[in-house]
């Protein structure tokens, strides 16, 4: 059975809802696991945890402290509010809840790529004149991209198929805010339990293609640093 | 003049040392671990002092009285460890260019001088130890340091390759000028770059002066002076090229056989090492031995360690004493004791030609 165009609509809206979440995440995830490389000690152990609780947290709990923390009576709520923002229950919402969600994954895979440089590397490029900021972008980054890339392809993938914290901030709207994962479940509690399968499908092949993606470029990684 | 004024907490044990260095090509020695990359680390900036001066001629890079620490970026001090620490991302090219900020001639330079020319556009994986390592000094120098930190940069490289690489690093100091720290286990490295040597043992300077007269003075630790106890300084006087050997006038006028190396000219100064554990003890005699080099000495101390003794036995007044390893229970079979005469065999091959000329062997070839 081929997807119809109704179908296709919200593939295409989940697909964009998770770019755009991952891009979101991208330069806040390096930069908070570049800091987390180079410090030390109980600080970051805090930090790190706290960044990996939404990897834990039951999703729709992490939906329900966003929701509260951007519904129209809260302090960034009202203030988005008089900025003619409106993030619950509309498609900024999906992004916002994806975002946070594979956000943790993005920063974990940035941080091991980043420990994998040699740090005497990171303190030669010191000593022929680079300060610690230019040291980062002319060492580190080029040597754990790699590394950066498949954390990014991994943290889209989980975007795909995020739903109990989207659910909660963005609710489940037809054409509005529904990705496919919400709108798998729509199907199966209104009986329509073929086309369900047809997005479960079209989500398994678009999850795989992340995952191989994310998969090969950690295997070119290992082959790089055996040789 | 490098002064160093350091004091900074390791592992095991603090590093303090307090020295001032000649410019020129100063040798830092010791055993492994006794702080001395910890005190490169510490004068390029990448380690912090705990307290302390550091400063080339008059400027300070550290000075905690003061509350200076220069960043590493401003201090130009170049720095090449052991593995060369290429950036494995950047062409050879590129790894030259890293520094050098607008700086073309110093990095046109640094690759004459290197021959590196032709390998600009391979990338570290593709290069050789020795090639890596020349591109690794390039890169230093192409930041026009004020002073060049090596640390070991020839322990990765075979023997063959570490012996073509040092008249590079002669070339460095005789065309820069620029003070080296140089970090090496090797006597003759030692021998042929530095004009001074300091040893570290444990985080403290244990002695600081000329190569030759420090590494043969009898008490350093073995470690300490390469695993070489016997350093003797000696001329060409022939090479005999029937018998296969080329005979050393040592001081005193002792003659010593050595494998035959033609390429030595006569009359050449020349410094040769021998291990103690090559060194053949007998009380008496010695005739019929294959050995070519036989003295006749007598042992003036004996220090027993735990599993072996080394006999310290005067040769010559000239000389300084030879070292020889023996087990104890072989000192306890010759029944040696200090005063005992005793004759001493070496063969010809056990004897390494460590340097040739003393301070300037500008002769040697790439």
């Amino acid at each position: 059975m081929m997807p119809t165009r109704e179908e296709w609509a919200v593939v295409l809206f989940t697909l964009r809802v998770a770019a755009l979440g991952t891009a979101v995440i991208l330069p806040l995830g390096v930069t908070a696991a570049a800091l987390l490389t180079r410090s030390r000690g109980a600080a970051r152990s805090l930090l790190e945890t706290a960044l990996s609780l939404p990897l834990v947290l039951p999703p729709t709990a992490v939906g329900l402290l966003l929701l509260d923390a951007f519904a129209r009576r809260s302090a960034l709520g009202s203030w988005l509010a008089a900025l003619g923002i409106q993030v619950a229950f509309d498609w900024k919402g999906v992004v916002i809840a994806t975002a946070v969600m594979s956000f943790p994954l993005l920063v974990r895979s940035a941080l091991v790529a980043f420990e994998e440089v040699d740090p005497r590397l990171v303190g030669l490029a010191r000593t022929l004149g680079c300060g610690p900021g230019e040291a980062f972008f002319r060492v580190t980054l080029p040597l754990a991209w790699r590394g950066v890339l498949a954390g990014t392809v991994l943290a889209f993938a989980r975007a795909l198929g995020e739903f109990g914290a989207t659910v909660m901030l963005a609710g489940n709207i037809p054409g509005r805010t529904q990705t496919l994962a919400l709108a798998i479940f729509h199907d199966t509690q209104t009986g329509r339990d073929d086309r369900a399968r047809v997005l479960a499908g079209i989500t398994a092949l678009l999850a795989f293609a992340a995952l191989w993606t994310a998969e090969a470029l950690g295997r070119r990684r290992q082959r790089r640093r055996a040789a | 003049m490098i002064s160093l004024d350091v004091e900074l907490p390791l592992a095991r044990f603090p590093l303090r040392v307090a020295a001032r260095l000649s410019a020129g090509v100063t040798a830092v020695m010791g055993p492994s671990g006794a702080g001395k990359t910890s005190l490169l680390d510490a004068i390029a900036g990448l380690r912090q002092v705990a307290r302390g001066r550091i400063a080339i001629e008059e400027d300070a890079l550290v000075d905690t009285a003061a509350g200076l620490s220069l960043a590493p970026a401003r201090r130009r001090v170049g720095y090449v460890p052991q593995e060369a620490g290429l950036f494995p991302h950047l062409s050879a090219r590129d790894n030259v260019l890293f520094g050098a900020r607008g700086r073309a001639a110093e990095a046109a330079h640094a690759i004459e001088a290197l021959e590196i020319g032709h390998l600009l556009d391979r990338y570290p994986s593709s290069l050789s130890g020795g090639e890596k390592q020349r591109v690794a000094l390039a890169r230093a120098l192409a930041i026009r340091p004020r002073l060049l930190l090596l640390d070991e940069p020839l322990a990765a490289l075979d023997v063959g390759l570490r012996e073509r690489i040092v008249p590079y690093l002669l070339r460095i100091r005789d065309e820069w000028s620029t003070p080296m720290l140089y970090v090496t286990h090797n006597v003759g490295e030692a021998l042929a770059l530095a004009g001074e040597v300091l040893l570290l043992e444990e985080g403290k300077v244990e002695a600081q002066g000329p190569p030759l007269s420090l590494l043969s003075t009898p008490g350093l630790s073995r470690e300490a002076r390469g695993g070489i106890e016997n350093l003797l300084a000696g001329r060409v006087a022939a090479h005999d090229a029937q018998g296969g050997v080329t005979r050393v006038r040592l001081a005193g006028g002792l003659a010593l056989s050595v494998p035959l190396s033609v390429d030595l000219a006569l009359e050449a100064p020349i410094t040769v090492a021998i291990r103690a554990e090559d060194v053949l003890v007998s009380t008496e005699p010695v005739r019929g031995l294959s050995a070519r080099n036989v003295y006749e000495g007598v042992v003036r101390g004996i220090e027993r360690g735990a599993a072996d003794a080394a006999l310290r036995c005067l040769v010559h007044p000239e000389l300084p004493e030879w070292v020889a390893r023996l087990t104890p229970a072989a000192v306890a079979e010759l029944g040696v004791v200090p005063g005992s005469a005793v004759w001493l065999a070496v063969k010809s091959h056990s004897v390494q030609v460590v340097s040739t000329g003393t301070g300037r062997p500008g002769a040697a070839r790439v």
